[in-house]
């Protein structure tokens, strides 16, 4: 057989091995733990494969979920989590908080529009930021995502052909309702009495903030008066030996409150994003003392108890991430915001799957009513599939998501294909000079396209911030793929057919 | 040859080059629609909310929800909207409803919800929003990558062939292909996405395949022009012809589940049909003209 042949197999099962993993798991994938959460403390972490759960293997989502089905309850359960990375022992009366999936089958990553999940482009109000600028703006966002509890996480700086910088952030999966104000909100935390500043947030003045246990949660609910239900949280932070002189030194200038002679005349008023959130009376004794710990508090309300305590829980973990990763010195705009339900993904896949297959079907039609001879039929179809097959491969290899543009661009690149293909087909039966030849006039046409199709799609590397870049990396990675690998392959296969 | 085939040949030879009004007319009507939309709306083409900057929100439905009701409600209480149906391909099931307007996704969401009557999570639904300075450079810098795309596309026609009038004769062709292309998307109405750009780049491709491969037939191929010329448009044709079943028989499966893939699929069959014409009369009539005059 020729070499040109052997390439091609060789491109294609490579491809397969970059698709189809060679070992086959069981178990599921945790996606995401809470990272305020008792799994998390006890080491539970993304990526890990649970097998099993008190000894119950666990294959699918209703294991799991049947696996689980003992919480809440009122008193702790001892829970026994088996995962290729050993084995956990809880003690807990909650719902775990901690999100599975099934194992991939391939390797083959669908984007976010196929699969749902979430994506922002991010710039500076008014202002134009610098390289580094952006670079500080990414670190602090991963940061506060990443203490939000948000793994699955792409962040990166794009730029458009208009030389404006953007932030843009992706999240897999589903989206937390709070994501808007968790990358846009300027975080700039101030504690202050009278017009002092005390504190700020970040890790200069606080050094550390309670999450999880006794020192943080939403302690009490009750009616607000007006129909609505109110919910309080408080949680303590500490504060660091400077800001504690702060403290000290402030509180010393006050005197004491004359309706309530137990606390100061002034509160510690907080104020996020120059808005005051909350008013915290101090008590007389912390009179000049340089005391490091602090009570934050604040409320939520909602129409329900339920919703007044789950919007207290989030505005909780809202202000623990500001007085963690600190605040941005600018403020931010949100100029694209995309939330994609998971909902549609895989119906859409299937839909896209059929419409290739009757494609291809139509295509092998037509050629076989041009040429009369299915083996030609064939030898398209097959060149056809290897090219998609490959560029699969290369895209599983490189971690490339699969979104709408890259299948438009496979569209792109196999059109492309089946033309060159037909070029090769009839100048290999023209008679008059001989086979070798009549290929190589062909080959020369096929380059003349492929140079064209591959200048004509480099500007789409850098217009429109870079969100199109997908769709021309894919058609070029098809185009040449079809050049250099399979239509090399696609003649000697033609030549022989053509021979017989 | 027969005597009828002869006749038919030989008038060709005498009057093709008054066919190549058949694609001039054509192009001079796509030029003015282009700009009598030009005129009206100060773009050549209608842009979708992906372009302009706006809110799409689509809703996967529990119920099904009457298009004409949920029309009527928003009626006044959001800017321009449009609405579509998504549908299941094999039962024709309503699946979801998708709304597109240039308000914002705040005050979209809250007064679908009273429409509908139950919250919108990031489950039940998915919103796109791009604001409008954003929709407006994107489309800026598409109608530039457009024009690059296609400058690019001219360099490297003239580099492969090192002769202006065939290479003219092919960029001429790929040019008509997109005007028309654009006037006749204009003419049914289809707002134009960022999607549908992308098939305007994609169709450059496409038609400069055929293109190519005529003229590297006539150009580099001894022998009767006119027998050449049969060999290529049968090649040609046969190109085209699949290009189209192909994305036709894509259109008709994804038409009612993804609004981003139809549209890149309408767009792309006009253009091969246009692409018919353009290589067919304009570029073979170039080429052929120029052929005999060297002669």
């Amino acid at each position: 057989m020729n070499w040109k042949i052997w390439l091609l197999i060789i491109f294609i099962s490579s491809s397969l091995l970059a698709i189809f993993p060679m070992k086959f798991y069981q178990g599921l994938e945790i996606v995401s733990v809470d990272t305020n959460s008792l799994a998390y403390n006890q080491g539970l972490r993304q990526g890990m494969r649970i097998i099993s759960i008190d000894d119950k293997s666990i294959i699918n989502l209703k294991d799991f979920q049947l696996a689980l089905s003992k919480l809440p309850s009122s008193e702790n359960q001892k829970l026994t989590i088996i995962t290729d990375k050993g084995s956990f022992i809880l003690f807990t009366n909650k719902t775990l908080e901690i999100s599975v999936k099934k194992i991939e089958k391939t390797r083959i990553k669908t984007g976010l529009d196929l699969s749902g999940g979430s994506r922002a482009l991010v710039k500076a109000q008014d202002k134009e930021l610098t390289k580094s600028e952006l670079n500080d703006l990414i670190s602090v966002t991963e940061e506060r995502l990443n203490v939000y509890g948000l793994n699955d996480v792409q962040i990166k700086t794009v730029s458009d052909l208009s030389g404006n910088n953007f932030m843009l952030i992706e999240i897999a999966g589903s989206t937390p309702k709070e994501l808007e104000n968790l990358i846009s909100q300027q975080g700039k935390f101030e504690a202050k009495i009278g017009n002092d500043t005390v504190f700020e947030g970040g890790d200069k003045d606080i050094t550390y903030v309670a999450r999880t246990g006794d020192q943080a949660g939403v302690y009490s609910c009750q009616d607000s008066g007006d129909g609505s239900q109110i919910c309080q949280f408080r949680f303590s932070i500490s504060l660091s030996p400077e800001a504690a002189k702060k403290h000290a030194d402030t509180t010393c200038k006050l005197g004491t409150n004359s309706s309530l002679p137990q606390y100061l005349d002034k509160p510690l008023d907080l104020y996020l994003d120059d808005v005051l959130v909350n008013s915290l009376f101090i008590g007389r004794d912390l009179k000049c003392s340089e005391t490091t710990q602090i009570q934050i508090s604040g409320s939520g309300s909602g129409q329900t108890r339920e919703e007044a305590f789950d919007n207290a829980l989030t505005e909780m973990k809202q202000l623990q991430t500001v007085l963690i990763s600190g605040s941005l010195p600018f403020k931010l705009e949100i100029v694209k915001l995309d939330t994609i339900s998971p909902l549609l993904g895989k119906e859409f896949i299937n839909t896209i799957l059929l419409s290739a297959l009757l494609s291809f079907i139509a295509v092998g039609l037509v050629i076989f009513i041009r040429y009369r001879n299915i083996k030609l039929s064939l030898a398209v179809l097959l060149t056809s599939f290897s090219e998609i097959l490959i560029i699969l491969g290369i895209s599983a290899l490189f971690n490339r998501n699969l979104d709408l543009p890259a299948i438009a661009a496979i569209i792109a690149a196999i059109g492309t294909g089946v033309d060159s293909q037909i070029i090769i087909l009839d100048e290999s039966r023209i008679i008059n000079t001989s086979l070798k030849d009549r290929i190589k006039r062909a080959l020369a046409i096929i380059m003349g396209i492929y140079f064209t199709t591959l200048f004509s799609l480099l500007p789409l590397m850098w217009a429109g911030a870079g969100l199109l870049k997908g769709f021309a990396i894919v058609t070029i990675i098809g185009v040449s793929v079809g050049v250099f690998i399979t239509r090399p392959a696609f003649s000697e296969i033609v030549k022989n057919i053509v021979k017989e | 040859m027969l005597e009828s085939e002869k006749a038919k040949t030989s008038w060709y030879n005498k009057n093709y080059k008054k066919l190549l009004l058949i694609p001039i007319i054509l192009l001079i009507l796509s030029l003015s629609q282009l700009g009598y939309m030009y005129f009206k709306t100060g773009q050549i083409i209608d842009r979708d909310i992906t372009l302009t900057g706006g809110t799409s929100i689509t809703i996967f439905v529990e119920k099904e929800v009457n298009i004409e009701e949920i029309s009527d409600f928003l009626n006044g209480k959001i800017e321009e909207f449009v609405i579509r149906e998504l549908s299941d391909f094999q039962s024709g099931k309503q699946k979801a409803i998708v709304i597109e307007t240039l308000s914002s996704s705040e005050e979209t969401k809250k007064i679908l919800e009273k429409f509908i009557g139950y919250k919108l999570t990031n489950e039940n639904s998915s919103i796109e929003s791009t604001g409008s300075a954003l929709g407006e450079s994107f489309y800026k810098q598409l109608i530039y990558a457009v024009i690059l795309s296609f400058f690019l596309m001219s360099i490297t026609i003239f580099f492969i062939f090192r002769s202006p009038v065939p290479s003219f004769a092919v960029i001429l062709s790929v040019f008509a292909d997109i005007i028309m292309t654009i006037a006749i998307v204009n003419i049914i109405g289809i707002k134009i996405s960022s999607a549908g750009i992308i098939a305007i780049l994609m169709l450059i491709g496409y038609s400069v395949d055929t293109d190519i491969m005529l003229t590297t037939r006539l150009l580099k191929r001894s022998g009767d022009i006119n027998e050449n010329l049969k060999q290529a448009f049968k090649t040609g044709l046969t190109m085209t012809l699949t290009s189209i079943i192909a994305v036709a028989t894509a259109l008709i499966i994804t038409y009612s589940i993804s609004n981003v893939l139809a549209q890149i699929f309408s767009i792309l069959i006009i253009g091969l049909i246009f692409d018919i014409i353009n290589t067919w009369i304009t570029n073979v009539i170039i080429m052929k003209w120029y052929l005999e005059a060297k002669k």
